[in-house]
């Protein structure tokens, strides 16, 4: 035992003597972990910093202990007495209308927020102007209200403080613009500008009818020795069964950010971690050429009596030192990048300005790091521990490599199996987490057969006629070619860069592309059943080519499935959405135009029986629900259960009108409600657009009026945001793979400056040699090239199609880029390096040996 | 009638820089002709390895010239030169310098790949049969012996049928009994091709083998004598 620990002592001695000779043809190494570990602990470091904040911040955020949303209702006597009687309850009543100038010459969507004198009670709310926000709502003498706009809203419509808008009815004078509004984000995404008014300027306006999609929020700060959050959520639950209200305590102010944000990180450190494993290949291919430099070294020790696992030691220390050293650099960067990113993020984020250190995401950033160093390093030193005394006696030459020994096989097998636990067990969504992992394996193993046989077509190739072809031909698959290790440190990152360009593509296409061809113009909300005629009147007159489209638009939450509490069961994350707060929901006698039935029947248009539903089959399927399955929903405060009768093919990216679900008409019959509304025109023009909307909105000013297009420009905007974030990450994968493409080049360089003197020799001219060297890089940038297409196809085309359920397509454009990407790295990247070879002087090479 | 085919005037040289340069040939004249065997003798370090890079067009002279059949090497151009060389000039090295992840064959065929030969394969092979190593063409480097690399290097040496063998103490990394068979190949094939063969060696028996010895000193000719004919029939 002591013999054991002494000798581990000695080797430790003898790795850091060792290591005083420099980290040269370690740099790649070192610069590969360090990238690797430094993208995964940023961002999960700026993840936590966010749901930290979020979670810490949640009174801000939700400017209350508890928040219930009432969806188009108001809380009856009974529900507002429970609320009111668990303290102070401020309450606030969100909708989506148009503001417009007092001429009617222009028109804007906003957010409209109506508030009383308590709002907010935790947080402030500012104005860029100063003052409290109450007292800049108040009414003026003039019959006018005084409201808060975001600056935007100002810019759109061209106003400046003090001017008119009018909101539905009412006459506003804009008082100030919003500079922060505590609980923005706990409200939901925002599509327009937002409009604060008092709710007497909201009653004044009229938008307020039966089924105008309206958010009554009561936000309830508690009495001190109240119940914690959770229990008032079941109590409330428990009292008001069918009240259909969303209840949202403090400690989960914002779940679905927090969600997404965990997503998303998640997916950005899969994209982080292909980097580490990208640098893996580096890290390998660094172990390898620095052990074989030792071979004389290995073999000296072994006659100096030095046991192999003592041997084996000396160089495992030297290279976790090595990677230590790399993982503090990446964890140095990680900790900073939340403070770095901080003031980029606060615009839009809820994330924390003052520093602070993340130990679990650096943790978990060291761990990838360390896993990934040892998976790749322990088979070249296991081929290391096989190099015999004798090794002193031959000169150093090719060697067939035999696989080593059972341990270092079994060593690497339960690193690998560990990285994978990892990766699987801290991931949002473990599925998607095994599917990369599977398609990182597959990737390899796919590479090493795109490096065999692009080596074996080389074998096999006829004679050709140039010498530099023949040359390069032989250079492809003599034994110590570049091939398996260029292919396999260039292959991922452009397999990887091919993967998400697509599929941000893709993503692109299909919302400013592809799009509006189809999709309608406009979307109309809030039409009452009054103003239906008149509105289509208005309307075709604008647009006689349009085509108008009107359907009954209700809101209703999902309950139960088959008499099962939804908020028990454990749901898929595909079909997560569907259950979240309120969908809309509709009733027909026939089937839409746009649906295909896919199960069951449609029933008769003057159906009587128990109330029916149909559900679209996909989120269906992802539900699991099936034909004759019930569906309980609370609509306007009353519990309804239908029977699923038929599933439907829905086409959510054509964007036209769809819902989850569609009921039959005696389900509802009676209730009050509003219609919903599309125009469909492909041949209007933006002035033509501009003039229906005006003439829609001053006709009807409490009909809400999207316009498409411009909901498309926000939702592309936030995707260019995402995607400036993915492209970010790919670019690190990309940067390791040229690392660790220039390192295998590099370590290839040194055996070709005496090939090329040699050759030099024997008659080659320096052209002829630049010709052979471009030609052999060309050929295994081009076999990387077809397999990076390949592969980066088939992943995006299962992210995109599958995942996003979009129409997936190959863009071209992305082909041409990725081949000329994967042509000037390898062919200038090798040649930049072989360029020295060929200025070599012959002499000193020849003199050397 | 015997013609010049290596022709040296006031060739000069000096390497390296400043404190480290040394004036390593000095205003040598040398003419060799057509089928000779030169054995260069001389102490280390008196620059017989950097006359040979210069016969070769290894090495540029800093003063002088340097003719081989008639063409002036020290007025071409690197690339050139390296053509030059692949057809006329044939280096055998003191350590064998082949290529590592090529096999026996391909060493030898390269240089007639790269002179575009037909058949270069055929001819490589039929070289390394007449050195002895039928058995051994699909070998690497570092699975044959010292003396078997030697007889590899020859061989491609050998393949382009140069005019010129130039060679630098090819039996130095190896025993007696094997560096006798390797200059018995040598002079063997040197006979039967009529080449010109160049060769430094501080074995002077093996020099002795030469129909003409070239004594250099601190790069000057400090002695240059030829055997009697019937001297060199002896030793053959
Ligand atoms: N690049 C260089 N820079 C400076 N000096 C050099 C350089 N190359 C060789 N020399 C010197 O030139 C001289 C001649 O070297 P050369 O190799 O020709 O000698 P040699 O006669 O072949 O010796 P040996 O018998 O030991 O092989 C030596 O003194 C050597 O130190
Ligand atoms: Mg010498």
């Amino acid at each position: 035992m002591t013999s054991l620990r002494s000798r581990l002592c000695l080797a430790f001695r003898l790795a850091l003597r060792e290591l005083r000779g420099g980290l040269s043809g370690f740099y790649i190494f070192l610069a590969c972990i360090a990238l690797g570990t430094a993208a995964i602990a940023a961002v999960n470091s700026v993840s936590r910093s966010i749901t930290d904040s979020i979670a810490s911040e949640g009174r801000t955020l939700l400017a209350a202990d508890v928040r219930f949303e009432l969806n188009n209702r108001e809380a009856t006597p009974q529900e507002l007495a429970y609320v009111q009687s668990l303290g102070d309850v401020a309450i606030s009543t969100g909708l989506r209308s148009m503001a417009r100038l007092p001429g009617g010459a222009d028109q804007g969507l906003v957010e409209v927020k109506a508030v009383d004198d308590i709002y907010p009670l935790y947080g402030t709310f500012e104005t860029n102007e100063g003052g409290a926000l109450w007292p800049l709502l108040a009414r003026h003498e003039d019959g006018r209200y005084g409201a808060v706009a975001a600056p935007l809203l100002l810019d759109r419509l061209g106003l400046k403080v003090g001017d008119e808008v009018l909101l539905g009815n009412a006459r506003l004078a804009i008082a100030a613009t919003v500079k922060s509004e505590p609980d923005a984000i706990s409200e939901g995404f925002g599509f327009a500008p937002r409009l604060i008014v008092s709710r007497e300027a909201l009653t004044a306006s009229g938008l307020m009818q039966t089924g105008s999609l309206v958010e009554h929020v009561y936000k309830v700060r508690l009495k001190a020795g109240s119940p914690p959050a959770a229990g008032i959520q079941q109590d409330a639950a428990q009292k008001f069964p069918d009240a259909g209200w969303s209840i949202r305590a403090s400690d989960r102010a914002a779940p679905a950010l927090s969600d997404n944000v965990t997503r998303f990180s998640q997916f950005l450190t899969l994209v982080g971690l292909t980097a580490l494993i990208v640098g893996g290949v580096g890290v390998a291919n660094a172990v390898r050429a620095f052990l074989d430099s030792k071979r004389t070294t290995i073999a000296t020790f072994k006659c100096l009596g030095a046991p192999a696992f003592v041997v084996v030691a000396i160089y495992l220390f030297q290279i976790l030192l090595i990677a230590l050293a790399g993982i503090g650099i990446g964890l140095v960067v990680g900790a900073l990048a939340p403070m770095a990113v901080a003031p980029f993020l606060a615009g839009f984020l809820p994330i924390s300005a003052a520093p602070a250190i993340y130990p679990g995401p650096l943790a978990l950033a060291a761990l990838f790091g360390l896993l990934t160093t040892l998976a790749f390093a322990i088979l070249p030193l296991g081929h290391a521990r096989e190099v015999p005394a004798t090794a002193l006696f031959r000169e150093q030459g090719f060697e067939p490599t035999r696989l080593p020994s059972w341990p270092y096989l079994l060593a690497t097998g339960i690193i690998l199996a560990a990285l994978a636990a990892l990766v699987i067990l801290t991931a949002f969504d473990r599925f998607v987490a095994a599917v990369f992992l599977a398609a990182v394996a597959f990737g390899f193993v796919l590479l090493r057969l795109v490096a065999v046989l692009v080596a074996a077509i080389a074998r096999r190739s006829p004679r050709v006629n140039s010498p530099a072809l023949r040359l390069a031909i032989g250079n492809i698959h003599r034994p110590g070619a570049l091939t398996s290790s260029v292919v396999l440190s260039l292959g991922l990152g452009l397999a990887l860069l091919v993967t998400l360009t697509l599929i941000d593509g893709n993503l692109r296409r299909e919302l400013t592309g592809n799009l509006p061809e189809r999709a309608p113009n406009f979307f109309f909300v809030d039409i009452q059943g009054s103003e239906v005629e008149g509105f289509r009147r208005i309307v075709s007159q604008q647009a006689p080519e349009g085509k108008i489209t009107e359907v009954p638009m209700l809101r209703g939450r999902i309950l139960a499935f088959n008499g099962q509490d939804v908020t028990k069961m454990d749901v898929p994350p595909n079909g997560r959405w569907v259950l979240r707060g309120d969908r809309g929901i509709t009733y027909s006698e026939a089937l839409p135009e746009n649906a295909k039935l896919t199960a069951g029947e449609w029933w008769a248009p003057d159906y009587d029986g128990e109330p029916l539903v149909s559900f679209s089959a996909e989120e269906a399927g992802e539900l699991g629900l099936k034909i004759g399955d019930t569906v309980t929903v609370n609509v306007l405060g009353r519990s309804l259960t239908a029977r699923i009768a038929n599933l439907r093919q829905v086409e959510w990216e054509s964007l036209s009108i769809n819902f989850v679900m569609v009921f039959s008409p005696n389900t509802f019959k009676g209730a009050p409600h509003a219609w919903l509304a599309t125009l469909t025109d492909a041949t209007a023009t933006p002035a033509q657009e501009a003039a229906i909307l005006k003439a829609v909105t001053n006709a009807y000013p409490t009909i809400t009026s999207v316009r498409v297009k411009d909901a498309l420009e926000i939702v592309d905007k936030l995707v260019g945001q995402l995607a400036t974030a993915i492209r970010a990450a790919a670019a690190v994968a990309l940067v390791a793979s040229v690392l660790v493409l220039a390192g295998a080049l590099a370590a290839g360089n040194r055996a070709r400056t005496h090939d090329a003197v040699i050759l030099k020799t024997l008659g080659a001219t320096r052209a002829m040699l630049i010709r052979a060297f471009s030609y052999e890089y060309m050929i295994l940038g081009l076999a990387t090239a077809v397999f990076a297409l390949f592969a980066g196809g088939v992943s995006a085309w299962y992210v995109v199609s599958r995942i996003m359920k979009l129409p997936s397509v190959f863009l071209a454009d992305v082909a041409v880029t990725t081949l000329v990407i994967a042509l000037v790295m390898t062919v200038g990247i090798g040649l930049a390096g072989t360029w020295r070879v060929l200025g070599q002087k012959a002499a000193p090479v020849l003199r050397e040996l | 009638m015997t013609k010049t085919i290596i022709e040296l005037k006031k060739a000069d040289l000096t390497l390296g820089r400043d404190a480290a340069s040394v004036h390593v040939l000095k205003s040598m004249d040398l003419s060799i002709d057509e089928g000779e065997a030169v054995g260069i003798v001389g102490p280390s370090g008196s620059g017989k390895s950097t006359l040979l890079m210069v016969l070769a067009g290894l090495e540029r002279l800093d003063r002088g010239e340097i003719h081989i059949r008639n063409t002036p090497l020290h007025r071409l151009g690197e690339d050139a030169l390296a053509d030059f060389r692949g057809r006329n000039i044939g280096i055998v090295f003191q350590s064998f310098h082949l290529i590592a992840n090529m096999t026996a064959l391909e060493n030898v065929a390269v240089p007639l790949e790269l002179a575009n030969v037909r058949n270069p394969f055929d001819i490589a092979r039929r070289e390394l049969q007449s050195v002895g190593l039928g058995e051994r063409l699909s070998h690497y480097p570092g699975q044959l012996s010292g003396g078997e690399q030697q007889r590899v290097a020859i061989a491609r040496a050998l393949a382009p049928s140069p005019a010129v063998l130039i060679a630098d103490e090819p039996t130095g990394n190896l025993d007696t009994e094997t560096g006798r068979q390797i200059a018995d190949l040598l002079f063997s094939k040197q006979q039967e091709r009529g080449m010109t063969l160049v060769l430094v060696t501080h074995d002077i028996s093996l020099a002795a083998r030469c129909s003409r010895q070239i004594r250099v000193r601190s790069g000057e000719i400090a002695g240059d004598s030829r055997n009697q004919p019937a001297e060199q029939a002896a030793f053959a």
